[in-house]
């Protein structure tokens, strides 16, 4: 029961703010916090209770399965395991950072964390449902409250970015469900238990849909060529949205494919593997280098979001245990780092200088130190400095690329080299930009004469946000069996079957 | 002939046809000195009262069901189509009630008496088996249609768009006329039962017998605006008064369909291979893909609220018809399924239009809905469910009935490694004009719920009317949430 409270507090929590009136807004975001936090312990719960287990029967924990649609064959049916986990963890604790850093907003209060904890409580499901029109369901129902998060409390072209994102989404989900459709008429179940547990389709079948549900899944995750709705989706988002489009939601379409189509297809998996390694490089190294073209700072962050998320899908494609295991602690890395940094640039930095251009900064360094360092070092963080959990995920995933019989040990060798070039081009931009944001005053400031003034320093709910995502990434980095022995452990269950 | 039963299974329109002479005497007699809006809202409330004591009578009816085949067909009652025929009861009222508040007419009981004859002529069209009871119930329904769209005395074009809609609807109503009379002068019955049973003694299949059946898809075609069959559509949803274009989109698209259903039966019930299943599920196939395809993308260009909502109908027929290309029971419980829940989410966003637009003292466009969530949160509210619904968005009932209605196309060939069999490309097909019409979909959402404009004036929202409109959406909510017991009802029918 504790695992479906977070869905459960989430809706109640959109009902709660959605109903409170908007004058109110002081009130709202403790209930806000309230809800958020109450998710982020159910998680916390979740994650002390679960015991990995070598018997793939109890590899789920906290299970529930009650009847739902007979007629479609669909039933309600949760629980989690160590794949989940991670994930459930990470979007607890983004729910709660996303509070504290929309701190102050006023307008339209009510409705801002209605469709916020909508979103939210649809992730849960997602990550916890496992059915797969369950599933599906929830995927859904966290694609439309971005659209209204977006286009009404956005910036940058925010209508246009709103509506290619949740368009985006929607192709994206409509090759899911053909993908689902498919599986279920194959196998006549949509119990992800009993698929994930018998080998139930033929390989011609397995190559014909695993693009269909990849693909359909890796739309949501950033994969090149699709990636483009996430920039523009990024950058026109309010700070709280962009945390949870960076942090989480991208990761829905990760766990899709790692879950369900590399899950539920595995000789499928093993024949596309190689391209969609292809892909994943193609999308460190173009994500980076765009970065490194960005005159909009939350663009950089935007593309840089593109770029880790490849190493995401190039740990997926090793489809081996250190790679996919990468896999998963890199989404988790990526959520709670790449939530931050949204936080910092869009939310901390902006409020402050009203401005989000490189080119308009004018020596950060001494005007917001601590905010300049924090950002500084939360950069580090992400490009895979040591001590943080970049670095251990990414290692994980260039160890099981190098690793991997179909990559590095066939032909398509140059795919694991060319991810070797990504990190360096990860290098480069987060140095250049750092330098540009930060290092650099501008010769002709419009204040011309008078003394720099110092920024405001950073208020508490801003200080307990970056401390509780600071710190994650830094705990995972030093201790990261917390997360790799639960991931490893279910994840083993997936390799027997790509073994076989 | 047993005359008690015979009246007990008519007693709901008893009441009504009474209801409506009532309201006929009425009007001309009491009150014939009063002013319009006076006179407007007690005919309403009369009329209102006699649909729901035939309301009340139903579900009697229903609790004491019994299935109940009387002159060959003329009178069917099973579970399914007593449903039906309250839903449609039930969904008077409301109409009823949204006109209540604002006379469209001088003609005050002629309106009412109007609307009820549809509404009685759509309850026989649901409970007949027999063509040729069928066809007169639906002439009475469209005749009755033409005459309500024609009555917006303020509205120039209303006049025209009922010209063009009786024409057209005069055509095919020819087109289905001589379709029956192909399949009567084949199968020698009237009867559906007798049909069925005809064409399964039929070693081959007669290319007149075939025809008949295409000539029949013809004319339901235009009775729920499935594309190439639907340019009458926008004209009518945007210039009829905007109760009458409701029910009109609603009501009749529910009989529309219950009566295509019941034709098709004959195909549903045929063995596999049988050519006329084969046929009649490629000439489906084909009026779903032109529906789908030019319905959504016409929507997409839309500035006229309701003129989408007609594009939108379009669109969904075509949907509706993928549902159908496989013959099969499944097919007939995700077509009634989702005609039902689409129903209720049009008739919400019309009825939203209706009390909000009706007061610009023109059409309404969809910008003039800008900034409705700070005036009238509750009604921007509503038409957030009813409009996603529309778009099929878990976890409304618009989902789980385009989700039937898909895997009711490819059940029949669950096989994906072969596209060229089985309906994949079909739902393949209607899953990217779903993206598509997301787009407009939004745009009405965009204008109610996020600019932020003010100016607009606070409309007064009867409480009946509103206590209906959340029902409505409650509807919505509770069916996509726990569909089982409705599916159920449709299912059973068998």
């Amino acid at each position: 029961m504790i695992a479906i409270s977070t869905i459960i507090l989430s809706f109640v929590g959109a009902l709660v703010c959605g109903l409170m009136p908007a004058r109110q807004h002081r009130s709202i975001r403790w209930v806000a916090l309230g809800f958020a936090v109450a998710g982020l312990a159910a998680a916390i719960c979740c994650w002390q209770r679960y015991l990995p287990s070598t018997e793939f029967s109890e590899n789920f924990a906290d299970v529930i399965n009650a009847d739902w649609i007979p007629s479609l064959g669909a039933r309600f049916h949760t629980g989690y395991d160590g794949i989940s986990l991670p994930l459930l963890l990470l979007t607890g604790l983004v729910a709660v950072c996303g509070v504290l850093f929309t701190w102050t907003l006023d307008k339209r209060a009510n409705e801002f964390y209605a469709y916020y904890f909508a979103l939210i409580g649809g992730v849960y499901g997602v990550f916890l449902s496992l059915d797969l029109f369950l599933l599906f369901v929830f995927y859904e129902i966290a694609v439309v409250p971005k659209y209204f998060l977006i286009a009404t409390w956005g910036s940058t072209r925010r209508h246009f970015a709103a509506m290619k994102l949740v368009i985006y989404s929607f192709a994206g989900s409509g090759l899911v469900l053909l993908g689902v459709l498919a599986i279920y008429f194959s196998a006549g179940t949509f119990n992800l238990h009993l698929l994930l547990s018998r080998e139930h389709f033929t390989p011609g079948f397995q190559a014909i849909v695993f693009p269909i549900l990849f693909v359909g899944f890796a739309i949501l995750a950033g994969m090149w060529p699709f990636h483009t709705w996430a920039p523009t989706g990024h950058v026109a988002a309010p700070t709280a949205a962009s945390m949870l489009l960076a942090g989480v939601v991208m990761k829905l379409g990760a766990y899709g494919c790692l879950r369900v189509a590399i899950g539920l297809l595995p000789s499928g998996a093993k024949v596309w593997a190689p391209l969609v390694a292809g892909v994943a490089v193609v999308n460190i190294v173009y994500g980076a280098l765009v970065a490194l073209r960005q005159k909009d700072f939350k663009y950089v962050i935007g593309y840089s979001s593109v770029s880790h998320m490849g190493f995401v899908l190039l740990g997926l494609a090793t489809l081996n245990a250190t790679g996919m295991t990468g896999a998963v602690m890199q989404m988790f890395s990526h959520g709670v780092i790449g939530a931050l940094l949204f936080a910092l640039v869009g939310g901390v930095i902006y409020t402050r200088t009203k401005t989000r251009m490189l080119d308009e900064y004018d020596g950060l360094i001494d005007r917001m130190p601590a905010i300049a360092w924090l950002f500084i070092v939360a950069a580090l963080a992400s490009m895979g400095l040591p001590g943080f959990s970049g670095f251990v995920s990414e290692l994980y995933v260039l160890l099981g690329a190098w690793g991997s019989k179909n990559l590095w040990g066939s032909q398509y060798g140059w795919i694991v080299v060319g991810a070797g070039v990504g990190i360096l081009a990860t290098f480069g931009y987060t140095l250049v930009k750092i330098h540009e944001a930060f290092f650099r005053t501008r010769d002709t400031a419009p204040g011309n004469g008078e003394p720099t003034a110092s920024y405001e320093p950073l208020t508490i709910p801003e200080m307990v946000g970056c401390g509780l995502l600071l710190g994650s990434a830094l705990l995972i980095g030093l201790c990261p069996w917390l997360l790799t022995n639960t991931i490893s452990a279910s994840l083993n269950f997936f390799v027997e079957r790509l073994a076989n | 002939m047993d005359y008690e039963l015979l009246i007990w299974a008519l007693l709901p329109d008893l009441v009504v046809v009474i209801g409506i002479f009532a309201a006929l005497g009425i009007d001309y007699g009491w009150l014939r000195n009063r002013d319009l809006p006076d006179r407007n809202s007690k005919i309403a409330n009369l009329v209102s009262w006699s649909l729901f004591l035939g309301l009340v009578g139903m579900v009697f009816q229903g609790m004491s069901a019994s299935e109940f085949n009387y002159a060959a067909g003329q009178l069917v009652f099973s579970s399914t189509r007593y449903a039906l025929k309250a839903v449609i009861f039930a969904m008077a009222i409301f109409v009823v009630q949204l006109s209540a508040r604002e006379p469209v007419t001088g003609q005050v009981s002629e309106y009412y008496a109007l609307l009820l004859l549809a509404t009685l002529g759509m309850g026989f069209v649901i409970t007949s088996e027999n063509l040729l009871g069928a066809f007169v119930a639906l002439e009475l329904v469209s005749l009755s249609l033409y005459a309500l769209t024609a009555l917006w005395r303020r509205n120039r074009p209303s006049a025209e768009a009922a010209l063009k809609y009786f024409t057209f609807g005069g055509v095919s109503s020819a087109f289905m006329l001589f379709g029956f009379s192909y399949i009567y002068g084949m199968t020698g019955s009237l009867d559906l039962r007798g049909i069925t049973g005809a064409f399964a003694a039929m070693p081959v299949l007669p290319p007149v017998l075939l025809t008949g059946w295409l000539l029949v898809l013809v004319g339901l075609g235009f009775k729920i605006a499935a594309a190439p069959f639907h340019a009458w559509a926008p004209d009518v949803y945007q210039n009829a008064p905007t109760p009458a274009a409701a029910w009109i989109a609603t009501g009749s698209k529910i009989a529309a369909i219950m009566l295509l259903v019941t034709l098709l039966e004959p195909a549903i019930s045929a063995p596999e291979e049988s050519p006329l299943r084969i046929a009649l599920g490629v000439a489906l196939a084909g009026l779903a893909v032109v529906s789908m395809i030019g319905g959504n993308l016409a929507a997409l260009r839309q500035t006229n609220l309701k003129r989408l909502l007609a594009y939108s109908a379009i669109a969904n027929a075509g949907y509706l018809l993928v549902g159908l290309v496989a013959l099969s029971n499944d097919g007939r419980a995700a077509v009634l399924f989702y005609a039902l829940v689409y129903s209720m989410a049009t008739l919400g966003a019309f009825a939203v239009v209706s009390l909000i637009g009706g007061r610009l003292g023109r059409d309404a466009e969809i910008n003039d809905f800008r900034g409705c969530w700070k005036t009238m949160p509750g009604m921007a509210g509503l038409m957030f469910f009813f409009i996603l619904s529309l778009a099929g968005i878990p976890p409304l009932a618009g989902f789980v009935g385009k989700y039937y209605l898909f895997l009711a196309a490819i059940q029949s060939y669950g096989d994906i490694s072969s596209w060229s069999e089985g309906w994949y490309w079909l739902v393949a097909l209607a899953l990217v004009m779903s993206v598509v019409s997301l787009y407009y979909y939004l745009k009405v959402l965009k204008a109610f719920l996020v600019f932020d404009e003010d100016g607009r004036p606070e409309v007064e929202i009867d409480p009946v009317v509103r206590m209906a409109l959340i029902i409505l959406a409650m509807g919505v909510i509770a069916m996509g949430l726990f569909p089982q017991p409705v599916l159920d009802i449709f299912i059973a029918a068998g």
